[in-house]
């Protein structure tokens, strides 16, 4: 090696972890830029939308998982250079020497590399004038930088579900019951303002109640996922999407919402060869505590039944045979600690034999993160409300990513909104 | 003998066993109530008092745990066996009127207050004990009566006042219950600040009638009530004219008053409360003894200040400074402070002759500290060679930064620099170091040994012409090249201008910072106008230039701040 390439070299070497020097690399014109999504990286959540946005002007990218935590490996156009000078996401130039020598690393070890081809079309399902902070996925999008649009009843109900790749539901009561809350903050002005609006769609789509509407929404959800859609929910709006599922021609809504109270045999009526995840879940029969089943581990609004908060663990897969998984749990950190949501977490007992478990707390009979396939779709849920707020409470100032730039919990997040851009021949598992 | 004595003591043994049994009984109720085991605590409370019926504390204990098991009606049989047991116990008759009020029998409640009156025929306590058992059941004409019944039957126009002036209080009756009230008070003072407390609640359409009514009497007790009500209802120097209009010679029941008015004056915030609350210690500091005199007068002289009055300030000051029977570091605090009201009213001359005089009746620091604050004084009125002289020959560090301001302010750049290095980061407090620091960044790039025009600008922020200061900084910015310190003067008139909202002459002095020519300046002067925008609600302005200053000054220490900023902009962080 001459002098004057070593010297190069080395200058480069210097400037690695430096997101700064970004645009200084290209002095080097290395063809590709490897994001290391382990600790050195200086901004996790903001390389996510460094791929997204590359992928949305056309180009490839490829996911390295298990090499670094789930690092990127992207070619070092101008463009994503600037992008990530500005984003102050860490990037590694790599020629092409050393990017057949980490191929060969991923071909030795429990590693692969997934292209990643194409940027998903994501919705997130939302009452339209609902705070842009409260909703982790939407908070973790608009850090990041990725492009979304939101849907609710009508949309889903119409036929625009089916323009998009990837949907969110967050803390949406699929069993119409405004997450149970209708008694305990009666008269709250933010609740009256949920109940007229709900109650004005239901009416505007020609339902007798808010709780049919919500079904119906369910069911055409589940349709979306059937025809290939990939489908992302945290909070409750996991346990109730599978409630709203199941209760076919149950009652399963308190009076305050239909006009007629549960049916109190609701248990055993429901069909849950229609759900997504859950089965055989015994229902909360009290329309005052906002508790809707034992699905839920950590009954957070029971104080008799409420469990406190560990840390889960992600698990391991083989990324050669089971990518999808590996993908979903692509993280530099492996314990994480727990949060709180009105769905904290889903116990076993209740959990269909088909679900992949992607992260529980050992010893505890709850898992967190749950995963399946329905149809020709798949579905991932995610319990808790927001990682980095683990209290979460009404009226809790938002979450600043900007201090949490390095987030385990909503790195998971944006593991699934990148998942569905994988080349579909690489999911299969 | 020997026999004799041992059947003494056996007996007494015997005699004294039950009593200690009775004690450990006891104690263990106790100990049972403390523990929250309120049914065990109850049991053990009946067990002594089936032994002694009419044992106070087992039936006040007994009382006490019905209450959170929801039985207090059960205390009757209790109840009925201590009122025979003991039928002149005053505990009993009270715990028995409270049994037979949470039993619901208020007849039953009557005929215990009237057999207790008949007892006790000159005490209020049974008639206060009736009305208060009623108005636990919330029968407030039960009260009503029973407290009418106790005053007419003391024949004493004063009679349980205080508990009428409570429930004409309730009832609305604001007039009422301020007859009432001067009664209570007059007969028991310590009911005073119950008074107050309960009429200031009065809503303000019936004060001036209240105001009025007290005016007519003629009292201590009702200007007392007067004035603390006043203070109470935003008046604070009304009440303490009500009060010193009416204090008596004595000097012992005025301290008293005032010492009172004055407390409720410590809580008051408003500039207002402020100056009565310095009146009113300078009124107590003349009726006090030396000591305290002096200690007020200095207490007095500090809120006078605070409260912006400083010609009260200075004369509670000068007469304490000069006054021979003030304790020495009394005088000294004085004339410090009076120092510093002369300084801070900018009459320098006189602050200068005052320090010259309280000479070592200072401390050195406390020397040092106001010179160093007359120089600054001089330096706030521009005139440089009064300042110098102040400062002297001093070589510390604080005399050394304000060496360099002087320089500074006479276009001695050099000199100023110089100064401002030998001073380094030790001089005044960590806004002081920084504001030199920023000072020498200023004046480093600077390639002249002299610019009486940027000394002259910088005189003019330091007498707060912030207007002015802008052009002449601008003016002197036009002058010199933006890499060789025009950039950092065009600055920090920018800051300026921002900062007095004045947003166009801000981003146009920004800009002339901003440039390539000065890269010191530069990222700070594009960070400062992309914080405008946003400020200006410009976003995509605030973007284009938050970007351009990460891009082309990727190294600088600013980025991850522009960044934040950039995220806000972009609306990807929540504004809070």
């Amino acid at each position: 090696m001459r002098r004057r390439d070593f010297l190069v070299r080395g200058g480069a070497g210097l400037l690695v972890l430096s997101p700064a020097a970004s645009l200084a690399r290209l002095r080097f014109t290395a063809p590709w830029l490897l994001v290391p999504m382990d600790e050195a990286q200086s901004d996790h959540l903001k390389a996510y939308g460094l791929a997204y946005r590359l992928l949305d002007r056309g180009g490839r990218a490829e996911w390295l998982l298990n090499y670094r935590s789930g690092s990127f490996l992207i070619p070092a156009d101008a463009a994503t250079a600037r992008d990530a000078a500005l984003n102050g996401v860490t990037t590694e130039p790599l020629d092409d020497g050393q990017v057949v020598q980490l191929r060969g690393e991923l071909q030795n070890g429990n590693m692969d590399a997934v292209p990643l081809e194409k940027a998903p079309k994501v919705a997130v399902y939302a009452p339209p004038n609902a705070a842009p902070w409260d909703d982790a996925v939407t908070m973790a999008l608009n850090y990041a930088g990725v492009k979304f649009e939101k849907v609710w009843d009508a949309e889903v109900l119409g036929s625009k579900l089916k323009t998009y790749d990837w949907l969110h539901l967050h803390h949406e009561d699929f069993t119409g019951q405004y997450s149970k809350f209708f008694l305990n903050y009666s008269g709250s002005a933010w609740l009256l303002e949920m109940v007229e609006r709900n109650r004005a769609m239901a009416r505007q789509l020609g339902f007798p109640s808010v709780p049919v509407e919500k079904r119906a929404v369910a069911s055409a959800i589940a349709q979306y996922v059937d025809r290939g859609g990939f489908l992302f929910a945290m909070c409750t709006a996991t346990e109730t999407l599978d409630l709203a599922l199941a209760a076919n021609g149950v009652d399963i809504a308190a009076a305050y919402a239909d006009g007629t109270p549960m049916d109190p045999d609701a248990s055993a009526k429901m069909h849950w060869d229609e759900t997504f995840a859950f089965q055989h879940a015994e229902l909360e029969l009290s329309p005052t505590v906002p508790v809707y089943s034992d699905i839920d581990g950590h009954q957070v609004n029971s104080a008799e039944r409420r469990q406190p908060l560990g840390s889960f663990t992600l698990f391991n897969f083989s990324a050669k045979i089971d990518p999808v998984a590996t993908m979903l749990v692509q993280n530099h950190r492996q314990v994480i600690p727990d949060f709180y949501g009105l769905t904290t977490s889903f116990t076993r007992k209740t959990l269909k034999p088909s679900v992949t478990v992607l992260a529980d707390e050992p010893g505890a009979p709850w898992v967190k993160y749950i995963h399946g396939e329905h149809g020709q779709g798949t579905w991932t849920f995610f319990g808790g409300h927001d990682p980095e707020d683990p209290q979460h409470q009404i009226g809790d100032l938002p979450t600043d990513l900007s201090l949490h730039p390095h987030s385990p919990g909503y790195r998971l997040i944006l593991n699934n909104v990148l998942f569905p851009a994988a080349k579909k021949k690489e999911l299969k598992t | 003998m020997r026999r004799r004595l041992v059947v003494f003591a056996g007996a007494a043994l015997l005699a004294a066993a039950p009593l200690a049994g009775q004690q450990e009984s006891i104690s263990r109720a106790f100990e049972l109530e403390r523990r929250g085991e309120y049914g065990a605590a109850a049991d053990g409370y009946r067990a002594v008092l089936a032994a002694k019926p009419a044992d106070a504390a087992a039936l006040l204990g007994l009382e006490r745990v019905l209450v959170p098991l929801n039985r207090p009606g059960e205390l009757l049989p209790e109840v009925r066996a201590a009122l025979a047991a003991s039928p002149s116990s005053g505990v009993v008759y009270g715990v028995a009127l409270r049994a037979w009020a949470a039993a619901d029998e208020p007849d039953s409640m009557r005929a215990v207050a009237e057999r207790w009156a008949v007892l006790a025929p000159t005490e209020e306590t049974p008639y206060r004990e009736w009305g208060t058992a009623a108005l636990g059941r919330r029968d407030h004409a039960g009260a009503v009566e029973a407290y009418t019944m106790g005053r007419n039957r003391l024949k004493r126009p004063d009679a349980l006042a205080a508990e009428r002036a409570q429930l004409a209080v309730i009832d609305g009756d604001y007039a009422g219950g301020l007859r009432e009230w001067l009664a209570a008070v007059r007969r028991l003072p310590g009911y005073r600040l119950s008074a107050v407390g309960a009429m200031s609640q009065a809503p303000a359409g019936a004060r001036p009638e209240l105001l009025r009514a007290l005016s007519r009497e003629e009292d201590l007790v009702a200007r007392r009530m007067e004035a603390e009500l006043r203070v109470r209802w935003g008046d604070p120097m009304g009440g303490l004219q009500a009060l010193l209009q009416a204090l008596p010679e004595d000097r012992g029941p005025a301290l008293e008053a005032l010492r009172g008015l004055v407390d409720q004056l410590r809580t008051q915030q408003t500039l207002e409360g402020k100056l009565a609350l310095a009146r009113g210690l300078e009124a107590l500091a003349d009726r006090s003894s030396d000591a305290d005199r002096s200690r007020l007068r200095l207490e007095s002289a500090r809120i006078y200040t605070a409260a912006g009055d400083r010609d009260a300030a200075r004369r509670m000051l000068a007469g304490l400074a000069e006054d021979r029977t003030t304790p020495g570091p009394v005088a000294a605090g004085a004339s410090a402070a009076l120092v510093q009201v002369l300084i801070a009213e900018g009459h320098l001359d006189e602050a200068g002759r005052r320090l010259d005089k309280a000479g070592l009746a200072l401390s050195a620091d406390e020397r040092e500290d106001l010179r160093l604050r007359l120089v600054g004084g001089w330096l706030r009125e521009g005139d440089l060679a009064k300042a110098e002289a102040a400062l002297g020959a001093d070589s510390t560090v604080e005399a050394l930064a304000l060496g360099g301001k002087i320089r500074l302010f006479r276009g001695d750049i050099a000199g100023a620099l110089e100064h401002f290095r030998k001073a380094g980061p030790y001089a005044g407090d960590r806004q002081d170091a920084t504001s030199r620091t920023a000072l020498l960044a200023l004046l480093q790039p600077l390639d002249v040994d002299s610019l009486p025009p940027l000394g002259h600008a910088m005189l003019l922020l330091e007498q707060g012409d912030t207007t002015h200061a802008i052009g002449a900084l601008e003016d002197v910015s036009r002058g010199i090249l933006a890499g060789s310190g025009g950039a950092g003067i065009a600055f920090l008139a920018g800051r300026l201008a921002a900062a007095t909202g004045n947003g166009s002459d801000a981003e146009r002095l920004f800009r002339a910072a901003a440039v390539k020519d000065a890269p010191g300046t530069a990222p700070a002067a594009e960070l400062a106008l992309g914080e405008l925008y946003l400020a200006q609600d410009r976003p995509s302005d605030a973007i284009a230039q938050l970007e351009h200053l990460i891009l082309t000054y990727p190294e600088s220490a600013l980025v991850p701040q522009a960044r934040r900023r950039l995220d806000q902009a972009r609306g990807a962080v929540p504004k809070t």
